[in-house]
């Protein structure tokens, strides 16, 4: 039930019997069983009616569409399989209670700058020298532990984002760089490949929410409809780190992608298709990596791992324990 | 959210609460047991409390299907079901007795206490005295309930007992036991 099938080509989607079908632009049919699908990814030209999303409804597959820009277009989410009153309500009382809002809020940005950081040291073991981030990152971890409201600690995480980007040019290869970070549209590779993954970041957050009965729209650290599914803004800022932001120092500094993946077009400049293909198979087998956990005494996947968050969320909000966020123990 | 131990903020015993509920008389607040209810009661306390405020889990997950479900083909002769104010669902036998199917061999306990507070409910509300027979397909066992003075108490223990777990507004904490690795419950409790 939780695979992802990405159509990286231009073409036709469309119901065939029980089946899903893809007609390419030049003629070719590919087929994507629907039956363990959890979302279908559309990243080219991809016409569909009425019909295909019904179908794809009935069998809860979300489609998230991935156009130009900042990558992320929107959803098409199925009908729920689960709605919950009682969880919406609960969620709505954290978010007006300021104390428990700014409590939420903190522990996201305290696990995001931890997930950040883990990176950094990551990388200063291997030669680089990157002790003033560190010590910038770890300047912004003590300050959010006084920070009093949510915006406050919005700017903490970043300010430890900002030290956090600021080793991408040392890791990655000439020809990479950030510059500053800028998005919608991104204007150079770096921008666009942070973009891009974090794009996939946010839409595998919208599948693990959905698969709860959290309402994915209200949310603690991000303004509640700052964008539609602000709750998976939450999520995926303590998984960025670990999973978009390492595929890309990999495949970048592995020559797998590199400055001929990208076209620029009226000042954004975008993955070619070759380029979100390898970046998008790299990016599924990182989510099914496994790693043993700690509580549960199994091996999970890097995508479960979101699954718990959300899981860790609604605990929270449903019988007052503790939220603890996801930092990565490995 | 705070944590509370009042019981809803009445004096009334749950067991009699439980009894005019039953009984449509007129309750300060309704309070209803079924049989699933008083079986989890023994076999952990939280996944009670999550059942009764409906705290569903998991939309793949299907949900660990336990208990009187267990075996059902395993006597051949007749067993009559039946319903009781939709509350408790019972099996008949053809004398009379009142058969509960032991799910597992770990899980006796609460299968009995089950067992035991339909004999109970059917003498207290509907006023008829039945025998129970606690079946054991795998065994090829069956062991006789009977509703005696001390189970009554043990009864009447749990209903009060299953009244504070579900009035109360936090669950009681997670206690790792043999139980929870095949709880539909178990990442929820532990993922931490
Ligand atoms: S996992 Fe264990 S503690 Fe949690 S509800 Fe299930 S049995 Fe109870």
């Amino acid at each position: 039930m939780d695979r992802n099938y990405h159509v990286f080509s231009a073409g036709r989607l469309e119901r065939q019997d029980d089946t899903l079908r893809l007609v390419t632009e030049d003629g070719e049919k590919k087929y994507i069983p629907v039956e363990n699908a959890e979302a279908v990814f559309l990243h080219g030209q991809i016409d569909y009616n009425t019909r295909l999303l019904s179908f794809l409804n009935k069998h809860g597959v979300a489609v998230h569409v991935f156009g130009w820009k900042d990558y992320y277009a929107g959803s098409l989410m199925p009908k729920r399989g689960q709605t919950s009153g009682q969880t919406v309500v609960e969620q709505v009382r954290a978010y007006d209670h300021p104390d428990r809002r700014l409590k939420l809020a903190k522990a996201i940005v305290e696990g995001s700058i931890h997930n950040m950081r883990t990176n950094v040291t990551y990388y200063a073991g291997r030669g680089h020298d990157f002790d003033e981030v560190i010590e910038d990152i770890d300047a912004a971890g003590e300050r959010l532990e006084s920070v009093t409201d949510v915006n406050e600690a919005m700017g903490t995480e970043a300010t430890a984002r900002k030290a956090y980007y600021s080793t991408f040019d040392a890791i990655l290869p000439e020809g990479f760089r950030l510059d500053r970070r800028e998005y919608n549209p991104p204007p150079n590779e770096l921008n666009s490949l942070i973009s891009f993954g974090n794009s996939l970041v946010y839409a595998n957050c919208v599948s693990a929410i959905r698969a709860t009965a959290l309402d994915p729209t209200i949310s603690y650290l991000h303004e509640p409809g700052e964008r539609r599914y602000s709750l998976s803004l939450d999520l995926a800022d303590l998984f960025k780190p670990v999973l978009a932001d390492r595929v890309l120092f990999r495949l970048v500094n592995r020559n797998q992608i590199g400055l001929e993946d990208f076209e620029t077009e009226l000042g954004s400049c975008l993955l070619t298709e070759r380029g979100r293909k390898t970046y998008g198979k790299a990016f599924e087998e990182t989510l099914e990596r496994t790693v043993e956990h700690p509580r549960l005494n199994r091996k999970v996947s890097y995508q479960y791992l979101m699954r718990i968050e959300a899981y860790k969320l609604k605990k929270h909000l449903l019988t007052g324990e503790p939220y603890e966020p996801f930092k990565r123990w490995w | 959210m705070t944590s509370s131990t009042t019981v809803g903020g009445s004096d009334v015993d749950p067991v009699s609460l439980l009894l005019a509920s039953a009984r449509e008389e007129s309750v300060p607040e309704e309070f209803r047991v079924t049989g699933v209810m008083m079986q989890y009661y023994f076999v952990c306390e939280r996944e009670l409390w999550f059942l009764s405020r409906d705290v569903e889990i998991d939309r793949d997950t299907v949900s660990v299907v336990r208990g009187t479900n267990v075996d059902d083909t395993a006597y051949s002769e007749k067993r009559r079901s039946m319903s009781i104010d939709g509350m408790i669902a019972l099996d008949l036998l053809d004398d009379g007795r009142v058969v509960e199917v032991k799910p597992s061999s770990k899980l006796t306990e609460p299968a009995r206490m089950q067992l035991s507070y339909y004999l109970w409910y059917l003498k207290h509300v509907a006023g008829v005295e039945k025998e129970g027979v606690l079946a054991h397909p795998r065994e090829r066992k069956r062991e006789p309930v009977e509703l005696t003075e001390e189970r009554e108490k043990k009864v009447e223990e749990a209903i009060r007992g299953i009244y504070e777990v579900v009035t109360s507004e936090t669950p009681p904490p997670a206690e790792e036991k043999p139980y929870c690795s095949s709880c539909a419950y178990h990442d929820f409790c532990w993922s931490c």
